[in-house]
């Protein structure tokens, strides 16, 4: 067993008198691809904001990467060593062309910045996220799941270890949700990347995921495989304590 | 996107008319309002390599303008030095000033960095004042030497320094380095989650902005022969900025033709009288309101289309 890629302790944020995130700990190793479960407000975004460094956590948190105190950095070194995201909502370069856009990704990630490598990476990872022939393409007339393929793909030019996505599905119609997934499993098979996911479609995220963290209000309430996830009492309790929780899906669907 | 050629032979053309211009139509006048025109071309495009590209609107360009105007004024006539020196001296100075209003204001969101900026230069005009032993005040610095004797002669040098101005700054804009500041427009956290050290970025395409601000502003004192702290006023900037507006935001050599259209329209509108600033603002606004990218570099674009298609 290697080293864990990640490992978070003693998370916390309040935002007034909220405890946002609460006594978060957790580790991520190498090749995984972990899903981050819970209903609305139960903090999953806030988490990514700390990972990432664009929130600073309370006093007392620990988070390494690649065995680095990442803690305290400012969001583009964070990215710089390997961290990429993506938004809830999608926020590309506005006024800029697709192409652009991926470009852009991979600038950030320093290296080599000879525009013609840089464009050839560019033009194939948008033929991998299934956007080629929409390179000149101003961005803003994209379709909302154009945009989230663009918005992996310039995640993916930094040619990150950790790949963190948020709600990737939403949005999106049943057949672009089978692609994105496909393109997920595909990048982390191809690219051993590390990938981790909040999600609020259950049925497509159980499939895709190989661990769960399950949270509600800030705190983790439960970790384990899909399968056990689904079973746990405690998450079956925060999803409208139903006894099923895969029957809670269409009301987080809609 | 990029046509070389027809590109190319626009900008020699536009050069050669510019050049001759002066030939056909000789008189100190005509002289005079080229080369005015030529320098707020210079502040023109420099505005829009920082504010077009990275769409953070600087109101207070004048800061860099009165910076560059009063370090020529200083080293030239207070301490005789050579009027050659006050163009790289204006430039380090503008670019200090950059560095000193840029640091705390670009990491602010929102407006904050236009305020910061307009006020800047606002404090700069009073403390020119305040300080009038020094600065001589509301008179200003007097008897600066001209830098080239012939009229015509500092006016060609002011258009070269217009080209290699806008040639280089379109070359960087052009640049992954334009690539980035363009994406800070875009969105800036989406940068940061791309690795972009947003805060560099933005300030390094100041400290550029206010160095080519600040030779436009060397250059006018040498013309003028006298700095006053009527250059530091906010209706330089936002003229600059009108200017940007009506050439085409974040395409670098819009703005040098708004530059000079705008110039040259006011000097046409002198016979107007009172009634010039009505005519030269309903045009402004009709200008902005039903050209939203500007005049002359859609323009341009169609222009370009056209010849490009017979080629």
């Amino acid at each position: 067993m290697s080293a864990p890629l990640m490992e978070v302790g003693n998370l916390n944020k309040h935002f007034g008198g909220l405890h946002a995130v609460k006594n978060v700990s957790f580790s991520i190793a190498r090749g995984e691809i972990v899903g981050i479960l819970g209903p609305n407000g139960a903090g999953k975004t806030t988490l990514y904001n700390l990972l990432t460094g664009f929130i600073p956590p309370d006093a007392g948190a620990r988070i390494t990467f690649q065995g680095r105190d990442i803690l305290g950095l400012a969001p583009h070194r964070i990215a710089g060593l390997g961290i990429s995201r993506t938004f809830q909502l999608c926020r590309p370069f506005v006024g800029l062309s697709v192409l652009e856009n991926v470009l852009v990704g991979a600038l950030g990630a320093g290296g080599a910045q000879d525009r013609h490598g840089l464009d050839a990476r560019a033009r194939e990872l948008l033929q991998r996220v299934g956007l080629a022939g929409k390179e000149k393409v101003p961005v803003e007339v994209l379709s909302y799941g154009d945009q989230r393929r663009l918005e992996i793909a310039r995640a993916l030019a930094a040619r990150p270890a950790l790949l963190l996505l948020d709600e990737p599905f939403a949005g999106l119609g049943s057949g672009e949700i089978d692609d994105l997934s496909r393109l997920i499993r595909q990048v982390h098979a191809d690219e051993g990347l590390t990938v981790m996911l909040i999600e609020h479609k259950l049925r497509e995220f159980m499939r895709l995921v190989g661990r769960v963290i399950a949270l509600d209000f800030g705190e983790v309430i439960a970790e384990g495989t899909p399968e056990d996830i689904v079973r746990h009492p405690a998450v079956i309790e925060a999803y409208i304590g139903r006894d099923n929780a895969l029957d809670a899906e269409p009301s987080h669907a809609a | 996107m990029f046509n070389k050629p027809v590109d190319l032979t626009g900008a020699a053309a536009f050069i050669a008319f510019m050049a001759v211009l002066p030939l056909i139509f000789p008189g100190n006048y005509l002289i005079g309002v080229l080369t005015v025109s030529v320098i707020y071309g210079i502040w023109a495009v420099s505005w829009d390599f920082m504010s077009g590209l990275t769409g953070r609107e600087n109101f207070g360009h004048s800061l860099f303008i009165g910076v560059g105007a009063y370090t020529a004024g200083f080293l030239n006539t207070v301490l005789g030095i050579n009027g050659w020196w006050s163009l790289p001296a204006a430039m380090v100075m503008a670019v200090l000033f950059a560095l000193l209003m840029g640091l705390p204001t670009l990491r602010l969101k929102g407006p904050y960095f236009a305020l910061a900026m307009l006020s800047g230069a606002v404090i700069m005009q009073r403390l020119m004042l305040i300080f009038w032993e020094q600065t001589g005040g509301e008179e200003g610095i007097n008897g600066l030497t001209p830098l080239i004797q012939s009229q015509l002669g500092f006016y060609y040098f002011a258009l070269g320094v217009l080209v290699a101005t806008t040639a280089l700054l379109m070359w960087l804009a052009r640049s992954n380095w334009g690539l980035i500041l363009r994406a800070i427009r875009g969105d800036e956290a989406t940068c940061q989650a791309a690795g972009i050290n947003v805060t560099y970025y933005k300030i390094a395409s100041l400290m550029i902005s206010a160095a080519f601000a600040g030779a436009g502003g060397a250059m006018y004192a040498h013309y003028q022969l006298q700095v006053s702290p009527q250059l530091f006023a906010v209706v330089t900037s936002i003229t600059i900025i009108t200017m940007v507006y009506v050439g085409g935001m974040a395409t670098i050599y819009g703005p040098v033709g708004g530059a000079i259209m705008l110039v040259l329209l006011t000097e046409l509108l002198r016979n107007f009288g009172e009634w010039r600033l009505m005519i030269y603002s309903c045009t402004l606004i009709l200008i902005l309101f039903f050209l939203p990218n500007g005049l002359i570099a859609p323009t341009w674009r169609r222009l370009r289309a056209t010849l490009g298609a017979k080629e």
